[in-house]
């Protein structure tokens, strides 16, 4: 096998492997690039002297083709690894449609269903150019995007007052206002714990709540906890004016109702997707690349054949 | 014949090159943050329950206007303008229009006896999980949605409304009519 034709195959093999396997690192960096690059041009270089020296139109078209499916090729990957956005990770509450600049539409996150086997199931919809996507936890590519779900962790909160009416809950500073799932985005450290924690507020007892998630391991190192292997709630009720109540802190130690700071407040943790957005290089133009560089390359050897 | 090849891959690369990057550089979609943002989409239907506990549903209204009203009862805006939503329900009713006010959050007994004490007549439906509030992108309360004839919204609104912007809001909907 020649120089150019292994240069060649580099390539393709490279570009096709970042759509495979997509979300590495490595595919944005600058060395990997330059050696597509310098890859690309071994490869396409020599063809203008292969198409020369080739014996007849069949042959000189697939040396034409091959460098053309090279180029083509590498181009998709460059402009992959050097120009196209990081990876991300999109978050939204149940019900919310996010608006993704990078995806060109809507993500439509699904309604919360608080049994373990539908969230599972759960997948969120990408609403664009007048058709609708499914992301689940499989990869799928979309144009220059590979999508699937990742489930992380979220808590559903339900307050009431100490009559047992519902309460409106709100998030003044989290993504969807009248939400009451907390999507746990921050993190603090608590007595050498990093814990990941949200705040609320319910307005129509004038409190402010913050919500801590312990896992299963930490919430056993907390008092009267020991031995219960479920994640729990640490709840901290403030009053409006962020000032601390009397029986104001409080563990939910896994969905029971619990009366602190003058709510009966309620947390459910459960698993709800997020959508991983990682670019790879253009699945219908890396293909058409690849297809063109083996058709050259099969009609190279054709021509070759025939000429022996 | 080489150097005619040589020309026409070049040209060929230059426009599939163009095409793989032109979609890099896309601009962000220019949509606004809120209720108006879901305008010119389906409006999202929910299974839920009316302040009286009968089963009731957005697609029972297709073929009407609908003014969605979300809403609570520590929202002093929310209370300011109901009003004017019961003034609105009532001189556009049988032109076509329904208002809806869907309360966020609370119990139907809370609902109700706001709804009474405020004389409003317009069905309430409850909306306990809040599925209203995040799908139209509440920004605060009231928030106040129209949603066309066909289940479409068209426009949408952050913030208590007066009377005439009520009435601007869904009068060219009842003049197509």
């Amino acid at each position: 096998m020649k120089l150019r034709e292994l240069a060649a195959l580099a390539v393709v093999a490279t570009v096709l492997l970042e759509i495979a396997v997509p979300g590495r690192d490595v595919y944005h960096a600058g060395w990997l690039n330059v050696l597509l690059v310098a890859l690309a041009v071994l490869a396409i270089a020599p063809a203008g002297k292969a198409v020369r020296a080739a014996a007849g139109a069949p042959a000189r078209w697939s040396v034409a083709a091959a460098a053309f499916g090279v180029a083509i090729v590498a181009i998709a990957g460059v402009a992959n690894g050097l120009l196209a956005p990081d990876d991300s990770r999109v978050i939204g509450a149940p019900g919310e449609r996010v608006r993704n600049a990078d995806l060109g539409g809507i993500l439509v996150f699904p309604l919360l269903s608080p049994s373990p086997e539908n969230a599972q199931a759960a997948t969120v919809t990408l609403e664009r150019d007048g058709g609708a996507f499914e992301i689940g936890p499989r990869t799928r590519v979309a144009g220059s995007f590979a999508l699937h779900t990742e489930e992380r962790t979220v808590v559903l909160i339900e307050a009431r007052d100490p009559g047992g009416a519902h309460l409106t809950v709100t998030q003044p500073t989290g993504s969807a206002f009248l939400s009451p799932v907390l999507l746990m985005q921050h993190h603090q450290t608590i007595a050498g714990m990093d814990v990941p924690f949200d705040s609320f507020a319910v307005p129509a007892a004038h409190r402010l709540v913050k919500a801590v998630l312990l896992t299963p391991q930490q919430a056993s190192a907390m008092r009267g906890m020991e031995g219960l292997a479920i994640p729990a709630v640490l709840f901290a009720v403030d009053d409006e004016r962020d000032q601390p109540l009397p029986h104001g802190i409080a563990l939910d130690p896994g969905g029971a109702a619990i009366a602190v700071g003058g709510l009966r407040l309620r947390a459910l943790v459960l698993d709800y997707p997020a959508v991983a957005v990682e670019p790879v290089p253009q699945l219908e133009v890396a293909v058409l690349g690849a297809l063109l560089v083996a058709a050259g390359a099969i009609g190279s050897a054709v021509a070759r054949a025939r000429r022996g | 014949m080489s150097g005619r090849v040589g020309y026409l891959a070049a040209a060929a690369v230059a426009v599939v090159a163009a095409l793989i990057l032109v979609p890099l550089f896309r601009s962000p979609a220019a949509r606004p943050p809120g209720p108006s943002g879901m305008s010119g989409e389906a409006a999202p239907v929910f299974a839920m329950r009316d302040d009286a506990g009968a089963r009731v549903s957005l697609s029972q209204y297709r073929g009407r206007v609908v003014v969605m009203n979300l809403w609570a009862s520590w929202c002093p805006p929310c209370r300011a303008e109901m009003p004017d939503l019961q003034r609105l329900w009532q001189r556009y009713r049988d032109r076509g229009v329904t208002v809806v006010g869907v309360n966020e959050g609370e119990s139907p007994q809370r609902a109700r006896e706001f709804a009474a004490s405020l004389g409003i007549r317009f069905p309430i439906w409850i909306d306990e999980r809040q599925q209203y509030g995040r799908v139209y992108a509440a920004l605060g309360m009231p928030t106040t949605v129209v949603i066309g004839r066909d289940g479409v919204v068209v426009r949408g609104y952050d913030g208590a409304l007066t009377f005439d912007q009520m009435r601007a809001a869904v009068g060219d909907l009842v003049a197509t009519r």
